[in-house]
């Protein structure tokens, strides 16, 4: 279970995560966001369609890809968040077809 | 436009470098992935979203100071900038704000860093599992944290963010101490070389006294671990001298031990050497950091790991040899100013060497011991898959990656790099320096195509340029 250990009043943006709106904190990380809501699945193994989620939180394992305002493959703990943010699950598996 | 330096990373290393090319008239341009200069160890130093930073520790708060200098030093620094390439020509790309950007170096220093030794057990890719390194992350930069979590593996890193859990008030379930015995015996031959830092020594013993005090359940001699549930992390089994044992949790952190970030040094092509001691590459260097590209250099956790406070001497020998490369000062004043912190590096090996020697990990730990544990986490490869593949011929890292797809997604190998070396070195039973390790290019991120098609170069300012 994930929680904030600020005291102070940061300014607050709405983001959505998987459609739920949720106000966190201006400035943390889209990673930050999704572990708060507690929806911390970032996306689906490649092969298996686990669940997956941020394992390392500094770039470098590629576990937490999300897709952000329609964009995928975005690193959520290298992104932060922004005022109508809309954040969601990566589900693009080897099966998946490219839309063109 | 050339700069006459280029340094990537804003850690310890890179900062301290950029500020003793300052203080010789050369400003450097910085870039760096964060959104704050620091690095991982002083993330968020300057601005803490915590109540009371202080709770982090004093080195924390002296990052700060650091911070400090390093910001008001002039140098060109990028927030945001993630290199993704490094040319042997001086040509180093990178993405920021939606865009690529290109600089010209003569000169370039490189302070990748350090990531942390991954450690395949059985579970380690569910949600819920992460690393010590990562709940780090989260605290200094968001002021978030894991209520109730088990923290597992050894070494300093682990027992340091478990400590600030606690004095942060923040229920640990238990701390899992995966440090063989046979360690301690190892390591007592080099605990004079360490006294010599004896402010190193004093630190870790009074974290290990600091948690113990605080009363939470501390398994000594762990081993055979195994992260519990289906979807997503339940718990942790794991065995110790008195039996197998159970915790139950939502988080398990894992950690045992951090390893340079090879992935820029290796794509560059530098040389490397494996490190038996450390257990891991290093980037061949002279002792200013000057890798095998003489325009080269790299300093800090990214060449071999050496902690921050070294990677600050380093980062400011390989200024020192920079400037003089670049006919800014003479070879005499180079070695004279590079007195003090040679013979502190000297000084700080001899701790570095008994840390390692105390907290290597197990053998077990490094490589899988189930067949279907995955060693590949972005490929999902297992332990099974990469046995058939040198099973039917693939005796080196890169044919075995040709034939399993092992490293081939995108966290380019970072992950399963080290695990992949380890076992074709057991089952060929000859040193991981005889089997080496994945050939790397560029880009070393995932890019798009619409970042490229933004395309800008870097130039110097212009009173530079004259």
């Amino acid at each position: 279970m994930f929680r904030s250990l600020r005291t102070d009043a940061p300014a607050r943006v709405r983001v959505l995560v998987n459609g739920h709106p949720v106000e966190v904190p201006a400035g943390q990380s889209v990673w930050s966001a999704l572990a708060l809501s507690g929806q911390i699945t970032t996306r689906k193994a490649a092969l298996s369609a686990q669940d997956r989620s941020a394992y390392c939180a500094m770039g470098v394992c590629f576990e937490c890809l999300v897709d952000i305002d329609g964009l995928p493959n975005q690193q959520a703990c290298l992104r932060r968040v922004t005022e109508g943010m809309q954040i969601t699950m990566q589900t693009i598996t080897e099966d998946t077809k490219a839309e063109l | 436009m050339a700069h006459d330096c280029v340094i990537v990373g804003a850690g310890p290393a890179g900062m301290a470098a950029a500020l003793t090319l300052a203080d010789h008239g050369v400003r450097p341009l910085v870039l760096d992935r964060a959104a704050r200069p620091g690095g991982q160890i002083y993330r968020a130093a300057s601005a803490s979203p915590l109540p009371d930073r202080s709770v982090l520790g004093a080195d924390y708060a002296a990052g700060a100071e650091l911070i400090t200098a390093y910001t008001a030093s002039g140098a060109d620094h990028r927030a945001e900038a993630d290199v993704w390439h490094v040319g042997a020509d001086g040509k180093i790309l990178f993405s920021t704000d939606g865009g690529t950007c290109q600089a010209e170096a003569r000169e370039i220093l490189l302070c990748p860093g350090a990531l942390e030794r991954p450690m395949p057990i059985p579970g380690w890719t569910l949600p819920g599992v992460m690393t010590a390194g990562a709940a780090q992350v989260m605290l200094k930069s968001d002021a978030v944290v894991a209520e109730g979590a088990v923290f597992a593996g050894s070494g300093p890193l682990l027992y340091l963010i478990v400590a600030q859990y606690l004095r942060l008030g923040v229920k640990v379930a238990a701390l899992v101490d995966t440090t063989p015995r046979d360690n301690y015996l190892r390591a007592a031959p080099l605990l004079a070389g360490a006294l010599r830092v004896p402010s190193m020594l004093t630190k870790g013993l009074s974290l290990l006294h600091e948690i113990r005090q605080a009363g939470i359940p501390v398994f000594r001699w762990a081993s055979d671990l195994q992260v519990l549930g289906q979807d997503r992390a339940r718990g942790l089994r794991f065995v110790t001298p008195k039996g197998a044992q159970e915790i139950a949790a939502d988080t398990v952190f894992l950690h045992h031990g951090v390893t340079p970030n090879p992935n820029m040094t290796r794509a560059l092509g530098v040389q490397h050497d494996w490190n038996p001691d450390q257990l891991c590459w290093h980037v061949r260097r002279d002792p200013f950091g000057q890798s095998t590209l003489a325009h080269v250099s790299v300093a800090g956790d990214g060449g071999a790991i050496v902690g921050a406070e070294g990677a600050q001497c380093e980062g400011r020998l390989a200024a020192l040899n920079m400037l003089c490369r670049l006919g800014r000062i003479d070879r005499a004043t180079r070695d004279h100013l590079a007195r003090a912190d040679l013979t502190r590096l000297k000084r700080l090996a001899g701790v570095r060497r008994f840390i390692d020697r105390l907290y290597r990990p197990q053998a077990a730990l490094r490589v899988p011991q189930c067949p279907d544990t995955l060693v590949c986490r972005c490929e999902e490869r297992s332990l099974g898959d990469l046995r058939a593949g040198f099973d039917a011929g693939a005796r080196d890292p890169n044919a075995l990656k040709s034939l399993t797809r092992c490293g081939m997604g995108p966290c380019q190998g970072r992950q399963c790099g080290p695990i992949v070396s380890q076992l074709l070195a057991d089952w060929r039973d000859e040193p991981v320096s005889e089997v080496g390790y994945y050939r790397l290019r560029s880009p070393q991120r995932l890019l798009s195509l619409q970042e490229l098609s933004r395309f800008n170069r870097v130039h110097p300012a212009p009173e530079e340029a004259q």
